[in-house]
């Protein structure tokens, strides 16, 4: 993650201390394990939401549980 | 004409007064003004006034109101609008360095709306920088201080306008919330605060990067639940600017207050509320809900099968949104956001576009089995924050010290001060926190009422019908 970091740091020009990247890569880093139980849901057939109308809930798709 | 004394003051009492010519809306504007003038620098509630336009504005509906045009409850209301909310002509920040020197050259269409209702604009309402945080410590314009207690956060991100509202230097403000930022700094300073659905009230207007689009709100903050109606009743509704309102037809949300709830099916969620629950804002919940039965309410405890996943699901919707909004100032000026900030961004950026996607697959997912648990369910309650406020020398240090442990503030999973309301972000459901009671220390506990998408008129049944047998909403704040 440190070298994603860096290149970012790089792209953007943002002047990052070593110590910064530590920082910002410790925070992707946990980030990361903080996404990872969304991959052990099975959504399969189930489109991305994209607003909360009646309209748009009532085409739900088949209801999925975990993997 | 009448003097009216501001301590405690409502919208729903107020209106009548102005209508039948007993109180001037000038004379109560100067009242508000001089107020502030009093009291903000202690409690840094503002970050800008209005000043001139507001007395233009109480000056016409003095007018309009003496000729008999008198346009609704709102007519000579003065309210305050969070500064991530675009005012024309009037300094908007965001609470951000970016944009000190902002004036935008419209009105948001909520600010619109409340205008064309003949309210009066006092000012424009302090907040954590640009809303992405929830102790509004603000390294830029300082610290909204809690009225109850000015060693402790107010809350935020909609700090600023949950202050003015408690410490009546304002009689409602609007807010925003995409993690629980108009519910959480109301349950902290003891205001009413509804997030309504998602797409209720128009987000045009709103300043980009103050939240993802997907799960931002503009919401409400009032001293009662009647008066949160009647703003919702002038604010509510489609607008073609925005491509996310909705069209569902809006009600009179003030029809249903004091309707009975006899019968009426409350949902618990076991688990997920709590979470490093104290036993103070435990207690008062408890309070709440023999309160709720009291009146005839059933509870009934319901399971959300992927409630655990709800944090994951709000950070990967909410940080690469908003981050793209953030993605010129961040090449251009990176070194004017605060440290924290910065680094916070720049972990968003490293969020891979399938978490995303993902993430709202799973929410539709959620929100289904929300919409499941409200086939047996008419309203879902649970706490607003698993804490009184914390001072901020605990949000610097960010850990609190109750019964006898330490909490830690922030985890992996994101923020603890909004880990109870983000629920409500994700699925979009209408959301009002009202004050449930006070701590030992005389702060308050708030508690959230849920219903399913667009039932707002049952959040306001079952709010009213507490309010009516409980006095937390009358206290005031020792100023």
């Amino acid at each position: 993650m440190k070298d994603a970091v860096r290149r970012l740091n790089e792209e953007y020009q943002f002047k990052l201390t070593d110590k910064e990247i530590d920082l910002v890569a410790q925070q992707a880093e946990e980030a990361a394990l903080l996404f990872k139980p969304l991959f052990e849901v099975n959504v399969d057939g189930i489109t991305p939401l994209t607003k909360v109308d009646k309209r748009e809930r009532q085409i739900l798709a088949p209801k999925k549980g975990k993997k | 004409m009448k003097t009216v004394d501001l301590e405690g003051l409502t919208i729903g009492v107020l209106a009548p007064l102005l209508k039948k010519k007993q109180i001037s809306p000038l004379e109560i504007t100067k009242n508000y003004l001089e107020r502030i003038a009093r009291l903000n620098p202690q409690l840094n509630a503002y970050l800008a006034m209005a000043e001139d336009d507001a007395l233009a504005a109480a000056k016409k509906a003095e007018k309009e109101i003496r000729h008999g045009k008198y346009r609704g409850p709102l007519h000579g209301i003065p309210l305050s609008i969070k500064d991530n909310i675009a005012t024309k002509g009037v300094i908007t920040t965001a609470g951000s360095k970016i944009l000190a020197d902002w004036v935008p050259d419209h009105d948001a269409t909520v600010v619109e709306r409340l205008k064309a209702a003949g309210a009066i604009i006092l000012g424009k309402t302090n907040m954590h920088e640009w809303a992405k945080g929830s102790n509004s410590i603000n390294p830029f314009y300082g610290t909204p201080l809690n009225p109850w207690d000015t060693t402790r956060i107010p809350g935020g991100s909609s700090s600023g306008s949950a202050v003015a509202v408690a410490a009546n230097l304002c009689l409602g403000s609007i807010g925003t919330d995409s993690a629980g930022s108009v519910r959480n700094p109301a349950s902290l300073c003891g205001t009413v605060g509804l997030k309504p659905t998602f797409g209720r009230i128009s987000s045009f207007g709103g300043v980009a990067g103050t939240g993802g689009y997907t799960v931002n709100h503009f919401g409400i903050l009032t001293r009662t639940v009647r008066d949160c109606a009647l703003v919702l009743n002038q604010t509510a509704g489609y607008d073609p600017k925005d491509p996310l309102s909705s069209d569902v037809p809006i009600m009179n949300y003030t029809k249903t207050l004091g309707a009975p709830v006899k019968g009426m099916k409350i949902g618990i969620i076991k688990g997920y509320f709590d979470q490093c629950i104290t036993n103070e804002v435990r207690q008062a919940f408890d309070e709440a809900l023999k309160a709720l039965k009291k009146l005839g309410m059933k509870p009934e405890e319901i399971e959300i099968p992927h409630m655990d996943l709800i944090p994951a699901a709000q950070a990967a919707s909410t940080r690469p949104e908003a981050n793209s909004d953030h993605d010129h100032y961040l090449r251009t000026r990176p070194r004017d956001y605060s440290p924290g900030l910065l680094y916070s961004l720049i972990a968003g950026l490293l969020t891979p576009a399938p978490v995303y996607v993902h993430a709202q697959r799973v929410r539709r997912l959620i929100c289904q089995e929300f919409d499941d648990a409200f086939k047996s369910v008419q309203i879902i309650v649970a706490p607003t924050i698993f804490s009184p406020a914390p001072t901020i020398d605990d949000c610097n240090r960010g850990y609190i010290e109750a019964d006898g442990k330490r909490i830690n503030l922030q985890d992996r999973a994101g923020n603890f001060l909004t880990r109870y309301t983000i629920p409500f972000n994700v699925t979009g459901l209408p959301d009002m926190s009202i004050c449930c009671g006070f701590s030992s220390g005389g702060l308050p506990i708030g508690m959230q009422i849920v219903a399913p998408p667009f039932r707002e008129d049952l959040v306001f049944q079952v709010a009213s019908a507490y309010d009516g047998v409980t006095e937390w909403h009358k206290r005031n704040p020792p100023l």
